[in-house]
């Protein structure tokens, strides 16, 4: 049995844009058919490790293998991959149909494949009777759906997407994340596709890649990437989260800032100084001297309401730590400002981070 | 109430303006609609009405001196054209994508020879090509002032125009496109040939007509670089208007007109053809 090759494989990738470095020392790699998001806020580097799979910008060191084969020092015309850009970057001067040609004619494919191929990506972004028409006679979703179908209908090995959906409203976003969750699973090839908009990164990748200041943190499943956060970054940028201050006690307890001891997975040793992360969501706020059912608690005094219809979010101040509690569906009796409550959670939602 | 309101000038301050647009466009055409009609005069006198007549037209044809004239202008300036649009093309493309050493040197002086005057361009090259001559006459071969010398001098001057005009179309230009194309698998030379060249192309064939228009146009240049022979019909009309404005001239100037309103409405017509087919046209 021999190991399946990944997809896309990157090892000590750097790039330096003159005294900038863009993205530094990054190993990454991505399985084949796997929906994979780079996420980070921008200048984070992500666009150009994307752009760098893509052979648009040059590695300054490091390996690039694309389903084994190293490709990182190789022009974009002789990579097996295509790209959805930001802005589409559909060619003005052409029709719907020339668009969607283009990569098939510089492959010097012929009718009939020619012709045959080009209907079926029109058919798969439903843009059948829109061949003859300019870009600019388009709806933005229906240019997104163009530069989805110039690029799949050259059957690429990696379809790298920069902000795809970036430049929707709200609405249409969340349409074209179903579909193009849809059209992977149809296609069936490795999607790769960057973006700082990280409900977009959960929603729709199986694993995701957060990068900061030209580093990949933490590549994992949106569930561990959101459960189990391996630093303060990707704990706070994705989604909210409670960081606490703590100090290990010992492998299964960490002791909070307030000196309150709880217990949570840890593999730092004792005495390290590590942060708690505690979703807003996974916490309950209770009358004090309510009963705690289990796991860890700490007393507090309700410092502020924001009422959200669907959820409703308290601020609590427990000793020298502001706690925020999001109280979804059910939200039972309401509490004011200065209320004095008892907040609480299970042992699973706590994550240590260590530093 | 509805309608439009009107607001500003006053009525009289309204026909002021009229009368002065009107006086205007007098001041600008009236000198061309009396050098049209006298082309067809039949008498020989300039400022005499004789009759209609289109003996000048056949004069000036039978006359070897201005066919020859003619036959030189449209040579030079087809030359000069197609030399100037590729060169000044090259010259913009490498200005604004590439950093080279120099480039900011050249980026200054590329423009020069729109802002120094005809004259002083004319006196340079007067005296280049007398110390070029000099220093290629010394290993053998012996040239002169000739249609090549103009040639050169127009293509000198036309690089200039033509690099300006396509700078505009560039800036405008979106670089993602090519990256596109490259994406798609084109090489560097088909991404320009597919797809920078038909975008700035608006811009390519305005900075083209321009080149050709002061070709045409050119007196003071031609008439220091020209040698026997070479004689543009630019410099001919200059040089025989001092003998006297004869029906002849006219007739010439007439042609003249004729073909640069032809030229004007070609590129117009190109223009809306593009238009229709697609967005990209507005000429810069």
């Amino acid at each position: 049995m021999t190991e399946p090759v990944a997809a896309v494989e990157i090892e000590g990738v750097t790039k330096r844009f003159d005294d900038v470095v863009a993205v530094d020392n990054v190993d990454l790699a991505i399985d084949d058919g796997e929906f994979f998001a780079l996420l980070g806020p921008s200048g984070c580097g992500k666009t150009t490790t994307l752009r760098m799979i893509a052979g648009l910008d040059l590695p300054t060191q490091g390996s690039l293998r694309i389903f084994g084969e190293e490709v990182g020092m190789a022009p974009p015309d002789r990579r097996p991959v295509n790209t959805v850009f930001q802005a589409y970057a559909l060619f003005p001067h052409m029709t719907v149909r020339q668009n969607i040609e283009f990569g098939l004619r510089m492959r010097r494919v012929k009718d009939p494949e020619l012709s045959q191929r080009v209907a079926e990506a029109i058919g798969m972004v439903r843009l059948a009777g829109m061949e003859e028409r300019r870009p600019d006679q388009l709806s933005g979703g229906q240019q997104q759906r163009v530069a989805l179908a110039r690029a799949l209908v050259n059957q690429p090995k990696v379809l790298l997407l920069d902000e795809p959906l970036g430049a929707l409203d709200l609405k249409l976003r969340q349409e074209m994340q179903q579909e193009l969750k849809a059209l992977q699973r149809e296609v069936g090839i490795t999607f790769v596709f960057v973006t700082h908009d990280q409900e977009e990164a959960l929603a729709m990748s199986e694993r995701i890649g957060v990068m900061s200041e030209g580093r990949l943190l933490q590549v994992g499943s949106p569930r561990e990437i959101y459960e189990r956060p391996s630093s303060r970054f990707v704990a706070d940028f994705i989604g909210r989260t409670n960081l606490i201050e703590a100090t290990v006690e010992s492998s299964g307890t960490v002791r909070l800032a307030n000196g309150v001891v709880i217990e949570a997975e840890t593999s730092a040793p004792a005495g390290s100084d590590v942060a708690v992360s505690l979703r807003p969501e996974r916490i309950r706020v209770q009358s004090r001297g309510a009963g705690v059912s289990a796991g860890a608690s700490l007393d507090g005094e309700v410092g502020d309401v924001t009422y959200l219809g669907h959820a409703v979010v308290y601020a609590v101040t427990a000793g020298p730590t502001l706690v925020e509690v999001r109280n979804e569906g059910e939200v039972g009796e309401p509490f004011a400002v200065g209320d004095e409550v008892t907040v609480s959670w299970d042992h699973g939602a706590a994550a240590v981070i260590a530093e | 109430m509805s309608g439009v309101v009107e607001v500003g000038l006053g009525r009289r301050t309204r026909r002021g303006l009229a009368v002065w647009a009107w006086a205007v466009f007098a001041f600008l055409y009236v000198p061309i609609v009396v050098l049209v009609v006298f082309s067809f005069n039949a008498s020989s006198r300039v400022n005499i009405w004789g009759g209609f007549s289109f003996q000048w037209y056949g004069e000036a044809l039978r006359n070897d001196v201005i066919t020859s004239a003619i036959r030189v202008s449209l040579i030079v300036a087809l030359v000069s054209t197609v030399v100037s649009v590729v060169l000044g093309t090259a010259v913009a493309l490498a200005l604004d994508r590439y950093r080279f050493r120099g480039r900011r040197a050249l980026d200054g002086t590329v423009y020069l020879p729109i802002v120094i005057p005809d004259i002083t361009m004319a006196v340079m090259l007067l005296v280049f090509f007398a110390e070029a001559f000099k220093f290629i006459d010394s290993f053998g071969p012996r040239f002169t002032l000739g249609i090549s010398t103009v040639a050169l001098s127009h293509i000198a001057f036309n690089i200039s125009f033509v690099c300006v005009v396509v700078r505009a179309r560039l800036d405008q230009f979106d670089r993602t496109l090519e990256e596109a194309a490259r994406d798609l698998y084109a090489t560097g030379w088909q991404t320009f040939r597919r797809v920078t060249l038909p975008l700035i192309m608006p811009g390519v064939a305005a900075g083209g007509l321009l080149a050709l228009t002061l070709s045409l146009d050119d007196v003071v240049i031609s008439a220091f670089v020209s040698g026997p022979g070479s004689t543009t019909l630019p410099v001919y009309v200059f040089s025989s208007i001092r003998r006297g404005v004869t029906p002849e001239l006219n007739a010439i100037s007439t042609l003249m007109l004729t073909a640069s309103i032809a030229l004007v409405l070609g590129s117009l017509a190109l223009q809306r053809r593009r238009a229709g087919a697609g967005r990209q046209t507005q000429v810069l």
